[in-house]
């Protein structure tokens, strides 16, 4: 009976392909996210929580989420209101003394500025200089790949290697050379002005760290005076007085730090970005990202299905006569759905092997590629498609479900032919 | 033997394609037929020929009646048991399977019901094989069979399950007079050998001459 049903099957070949194409392509979504996915979300994880520690906390004046573009929740009044704190002299000091806080860093980042190597006139095109009084070896600088000056006093500067590679100079040919920090006349941060037009700092390279995107880093006392330069401010406690820190990145006492996180959020008005904020954003994303493609690959299924339920019931039309014959033989109804729903599920089963087979050729192919594109992006990464033989055999066996599934339907009409009728069909 | 194998006692059959149109294709029919019997069913187009056999070889159930085939009234017997192991049809256009060979066809029926040893058919097969005369064609297809080959095919596919009782439905139909003669003597012979009584509908009065009792139906009635 089984060798008859997959006789059947074979004798349309290039329609029980073509059926199979619609399993193919929602085994391919469902393969990518069983293979991809996962291994996405723990990369974008592991990525982070080598740059945040879990007992680090960002102060800053707004929302640092939203400013990430996927905003948690709906903006508050409240949330306006404290655009308005500045992180100043005042503030800082309030954090510091909190119970628990260890170390406070602060972190000016200063727009408007072109960055420029010397004896080059393209400009950098990614990035901004951050002014800092973080040392050279913390997690948010990142590890120094050349250059063994831990702070950054006076004009010296750490650039990343992404500046070194878009020079096209190694890592230790920067050492010694020139940054040039020209002002922008077109910023779209600081209206132009008098005051700021052709200004420029010259800073030298002390360091190249693997920071990726964040280009320069300056010491944070020749920050701020360029900051209060370039922004017209008499000096850089007016400056600070004004404009205040762009973020202050601490370092607390685990048992307190969500506790810490509170007093700030709620007693001092500041948004606080911690690394549990920033997990539960990442696995938003990745979340939300997953729910779309398993809902892409729903629909595929879906099509998929009607597909076969279509074939199925050609399959039928056509074998009615041979419905007739051998149920004239002595086949009973239950043999008869048997035959068909083994024929609907060599469709499911051979459209998932299709499916996997070209997701593995796929896989193979593309992935250098994504690796190469995650690596420029910062991300540390051997191989981003992770092939499971056990995931494997659940897409097969899923295959299988949803060709026996949508096979249901046409077989039970094909047990229910009457042999007297069928055997006169033409 | 039984001189009463097969009783047909009062058999009605009532067609209403439409609430309108009503067909009497069968208008109480009384039939008595012998064990090993070998008859032909003669009439003429629409005299109710095909609705006996559908009726005899249970893929209609819809009737008035009592059919009684060795003392038990078939409507007692599981329609797949029925159809598998009591009755064995052939038909006009042979009905193979295009995609199995001449063996795979014989040994179709036995794949939804078996109750022969893996021995014994084997040696079923041979016999029928030999007997149709088609031992050397066993691996061909359908298409590559002529149509007198393909009606013997059929013959041994309808033996295989060794049923008591063979109908026929027009089985020269298709077949030209000097294989139509070729076929009914085979089924002659088959009859004698294997003991099974034969039911052979034709319109064909040589065939039926062939045949050891002619039934006549005339509108749904035996004359």
């Amino acid at each position: 009976m089984f060798k008859y049903a997959i006789d059947l099957v074979f004798r349309r070949k290039l329609r029980t392909f073509l059926t199979s194409l619609g399993i193919l392509i929602a085994v391919m979504l469902m393969s990518f996210i069983l293979f991809g996915m996962s291994d996405l979300e723990s990369l974008i994880v592991g990525q982070f929580t080598e740059q945040f520690k879990p007992n680090e906390l960002t102060v800053g004046t707004m929302d640092m989420t939203s400013m990430m573009g996927g905003a948690l929740s709906a903006p508050t009044k409240g949330e306006v209101e404290q655009e308005e704190m500045i992180l100043n002299s005042e503030a800082v000091e309030k954090i510091e003394n909190i119970e628990g806080v260890e170390t406070v860093n602060r972190i000016v980042s200063i727009r408007g500025l072109d960055i420029y190597l010397e004896d080059d006139d393209v400009p950098y095109p990614r990035g901004f200089p951050m002014a800092t009084d973080i040392s050279g070896d913390s997690a948010m600088i990142g590890d120094l790949l050349e250059g063994d000056d831990l702070s950054l006093d006076g004009d010296e500067v750490y650039v990343s290697d992404f500046v070194s590679k878009f020079y096209e100079f190694s890592n230790e040919e920067m050492l010694g050379k020139k940054i040039i920090l020209k002002s922008s006349t077109t910023s779209v941060f600081s209206a132009p002005s008098k005051s700021n037009i052709a200004k420029e700092y010259e800073l030298t390279i002390v360091g190249v760290t693997d920071s990726g995107n964040s280009a320069l880093f300056i010491g944070l006392d020749k920050g701020l005076e360029i900051a209060a330069d370039l922004g017209g401010y008499d000096s850089k406690e007016e400056f600070l007085d004004t404009v205040g820190y762009t973020q202050l990145l601490l370092s607390t006492d685990i048992d307190k730090t969500s506790e810490i996180e509170d007093y700030i959020v709620d007693e001092l008005g500041f948004s606080v970005l911690s690394t549990e904020t920033l997990m539960e954003f990442v696995s938003t994303i990745t979340g939300g990202l997953t729910v779309a493609l398993i809902l892409f690959g729903s629909i595929s299924a879906l099509v998929a299905s009607i597909g076969i339920i279509n074939t199925m019931i050609m399959s039928i039309y056509e074998q009615t006569k041979e419905i007739g014959i051998i149920k004239a033989i002595g086949s009973s109804n239950i043999q008869v759905l048997i035959i068909f729903l083994i024929q609907s599920a060599m469709i499911g089963l051979i459209g998932g092997l299709l499916g996997l087979g070209v997701t593995y050729i796929l896989m193979k192919v593309i992935d250098p590629f994504i690796v190469d594109l995650l690596i420029e992006q910062g991300f540390t990464v051997n191989n981003f498609f992770n092939f499971r033989f056990d995931y494997a055999i659940y897409i097969t066996l899923g295959s299988i479900l949803i060709g026996i599934l949508a096979g249901l339907y046409p077989a039970y009409k094909a047990s229910r032919l009457d042999p007297v009728k069928a055997l006169r069909h033409d | 033997m039984k001189n009463k194998y097969i009783e047909i006692k009062n058999l009605e059959r009532v067609y209403q394609p439409s609430s309108k149109v009503k067909v009497d294709a069968l208008r109480g029919l009384n039939i008595s037929i012998k064990e090993g019997e070998m008859v032909s069913v003669v009439g003429s187009s629409g005299s109710g020929k095909s609705t006996l056999l559908n009726i005899l070889g249970g893929l209609d159930w819809d009737y008035r009646g009592e059919i009684i085939v060795d003392g038990k009234d078939i409507r007692e017997y599981d329609e797949n048991y029925y159809r598998r192991y009591i009755v064995g049809t052939i038909f006009q256009t042979f009905y193979l399977i295009p995609t199995l060979n001449v063996e795979e066809n014989i040994l179709l029926p036995l794949k939804f019901g078996k109750k022969m040893s893996k021995k014994e058919t084997h040696e079923r097969l041979e016999k029928l094989l030999d007997a149709v005369g088609l031992a050397d064609r066993r691996d061909h297809m359908p298409k590559e069979l002529s149509g007198g080959q393909a009606q013997r095919v059929a013959i041994a596919r309808a033996l295989i399950d060794q049923p008591k009782i063979v109908l026929a439905d027009e089985p020269t139909g298709n077949l030209d007079s000097k294989t139509g003669a070729q076929i009914l003597d085979l089924l002659n012979k088959l009859n004698k050998e294997e003991k099974t009584t034969m039911i052979v509908v034709t319109h064909d009065m040589k065939i039926a001459d062939k045949t050891e009792r002619k039934i006549k139906l005339v509108d749904g009635r035996n004359v």
